[in-house]
């Protein structure tokens, strides 16, 4: 999928910064991240640019709608707090190879290779001193660690270690004089300053989106808690007074489910879960019938229910609606080992032996469904022998399911 | 002092929408006395000390007062008007608020969009010490107390658990079966069912389980 903002993404191995660009560009990532190794290889070019990338790009919205994220990635469900670690240990590597580095310096001035030690060594010790501090500063900012204080105190000491790296520069120098520590100190403030400032720059962006996200949050409450007081309490009245078979009931109704999910919206709690779905399929059989479909549900819904499950309520819905009509109630208990689901309306009652075997409705849609699925379906008389009643009930973690296709 | 079930059904309803409170007053049975109307919190325990009805009608959300809404008028009132029951009303799903209300000491719960004869029975019910539960409070007790995943109370003080017959109950009411519907199914008196529901609105009350406010705000369960 295309991005229209060239951002990075939180799961990633390294910056992100391939992942977001083949994700903005539409390549796809292992051609982005071979291309940059290549072109890191072949002189650095690869590698400059991805630290610009890396320094310019914004990161990914930290689950900015965690609904979408949980119905786009469901893998990543579980990652989604833990999003933000880093699968490689770039700094860890990073210090490595510099120490590495410094080792091969040293040993090459020791066989008689000309190295500028006096450049390479304080080269070497500034950079891994920016990292160590870029790396702690990233840390602070999320609040990633539980003793903020320690990690100030580890940034104070990479920045030490940056300010040392730039005084080693003027160190070696031969004589020092007073224009050299002038220099010096500019070069130490400058270093400093370099370090610091991309850490400064996302802090403030960091403070600025979070104030917007207030103010957005703040306006939706107060529009929602004002539709709450009005309008929903019109439509309340209006299927109160209202025939609750008539079309203004149903019309209000079907409004007031819709003001409902729109001022919910956003809440994970009214997720993809199957009392959700129920509901779903509730409205949709309400615009077409004169029956009030009354959902509840308690438990938690499992992760995933066969299509079957559900294709098996909706049929049952729509026959209490169909033939009932007036008020029908679906109950739905999933607990941890089952799911179970009521259909109950008052209508004239149902019989299953008295169903011709031609009219395959209930026993195929239903009976049959539930039973490939491995669960099970009842038609029973309904509250104090008037009407109908549906009880489905699925086993979990009971061997296959076979998914409706 | 005449008995309870002599004197005559006297409600207050209390809504901050004039609209509502005129619809409901004109839908409620023939019986039942409207004393007056309030549209505040303050006006609310004003009125309910002042006439002492035998049943409130209550809107979970008010305003005026400390912003506590309809628990804040229970909170408040009930001292001073001891013979009130309070049965609240809402057009919110919200768990949260409507465990609030009921833990305030409210009798019952129904939503705004019950019939005017639903509304009247609901009421009488109250009136006479009973409990009323919609079906969505029934499945919110059931999810909070753990009947779901199998937990069953052992003793019949036990405050954080259902005993079995209560969760056979409410999960008939869930099912939208009214008392008398429930009584048939179960091969029980009207009357037994009455006591489980009281009982279990007791516990809601009182139980700290899962300290059941936060645990409701949190799952949005109604």
């Amino acid at each position: 999928m295309d991005t229209p903002r060239l951002i990075r993404p939180r799961v990633r191995l390294v910056g992100g910064v391939c992942a977001g660009f083949a994700e903005h560009t539409g390549l796809p990532l292992p051609v982005v991240r071979t291309v940059t190794v290549l072109l890191t290889v072949c002189g650095g070019a690869g590698a400059l640019l991805y630290a610009w990338l890396w320094a310019t790009t914004p990161v990914a919205e930290n689950s900015a709608d965690p609904l979408k994220n949980v119905l786009t990635r469901p893998t990543d469900a579980a990652s989604a707090d833990s999003g933000r670690v880093r699968s490689a240990p770039v700094t860890e590597i990073l210090l490595g190879v510099a120490l590495l580095a410094a080792a091969a310096a040293l040993v090459a001035s020791r066989l008689g290779v000309d190295v500028p030690l006096a450049f390479v060594i304080p080269a070497i010790v500034v950079l891994s001193g920016a990292g160590l501090a870029w790396r702690q500063f990233d840390d602070l900012r999320q609040q990633r660690s539980s003793s903020s204080s320690a990690l100030l105190v580890r940034a104070l000491g990479a920045l030490v270690l940056v300010a040392l790296g730039i005084l080693l520069f003027f160190v070696t120098g031969e004589e020092p004089n007073v224009w050299t520590v002038f220099t010096a100190a500019i070069a130490v403030l400058f270093g400093v300053a370099i370090v610091v400032a991309p850490w400064l720059v996302r802090l403030t962006r960091d403070l600025a989106d979070e104030r917007a996200a207030r103010v957005r949050e703040a306006d939706r409450a107060e529009i929602a808690a004002h539709l709450h007081d009005s309008v929903l309490q019109t439509l309340a009245l209006i299927q109160q007074k209202a025939d609750p078979s008539s079309e203004a009931s149903r019309l209000a109704r079907a409004q007031e489910r819709e003001l409902r999910d729109w001022l919910f919206a956003g809440s994970p709690a009214s997720s993809v879960d199957l009392a959700a779905e129920l509901r779903r399929i509730a409205a949709v059989i309400e615009q077409e019938y004169a029956a009030q479909i009354d959902v509840v549900s308690a438990g938690q819904s499992p992760p995933s229910v066969p299509d079957a499950l559900l294709g098996a309520a909706r049929e049952a819905m729509l026959n209490a609606a169909r033939h009932a009509g007036g008020m029908v109630s679906v109950f739905l208990e999933s607990s941890p080992t089952a799911v179970d689901l009521t259909v109950t309306d008052r209508g004239p009652g149902l019989v299953l032996d008295d169903i011709p075997a031609d009219r395959m409705g209930v026993r195929e849609s239903i009976l049959g469904r539930m039973h490939r699925i491995g669960g099970t379906a009842e038609l029973v008389p309904g509250p104090g022998g008037t009407g109908t009643e549906v009880r489905l009930s699925l086993p979990l973690n009971a061997g296959v399911h076979h998914v409706e296709s | 002092m005449s008995s309870p079930e002599n004197r005559e059904l006297t409600v207050v309803i209390v809504d901050d929408h004039s609209i509502f409170r005129s619809g409901l007053r004109a839908d409620l049975a023939d019986d039942i006395r409207v004393l007056g109307e309030a549209a505040t919190v303050d006006e609310a325990v004003d009125l309910v000390v002042a006439t002492g009805p035998r049943v409130v009608l209550l809107d979970v959300h008010l305003p005026g007062g400390a912003g506590g809404g309809g628990a804040e008028v229970i909170r408040r009132a009930a001292q001073q008007a001891p013979n009130t029951r309070f049965l609240a009303l809402s057009v919110s799903d919200a768990a949260d608020d409507v465990v609030t209300v009921i833990r305030s000491g409210a009798r019952g719960y129904i939503t705004k969009s019950a019939s005017g004869a639903d509304v009247s029975d609901a009421a009488r019910r109250v009136a006479e010490g009973d409990a009323v539960f919609s079906p969505r409070l029934a499945g919110f007790v059931l999810d909070a107390f753990g009947a779901v995943s199998g937990e069953t109370a052992e003793a019949s003080d036990e405050l954080d658990r259902l005993s079995a017959r209560e969760q056979e109950v409410m999960r008939l009411i869930a099912r939208g079966y009214a008392y008398k519907e429930v009584a048939t199914s179960l091969f029980i008196s009207v009357k037994t069912v009455e006591t489980h529901v009281s009982s279990v609105l007791r516990k809601l009350q009182l139980s700290s389980r899962h300290e059941l406010t936060a645990w409701a705000l949190e799952r949005k369960l109604l």
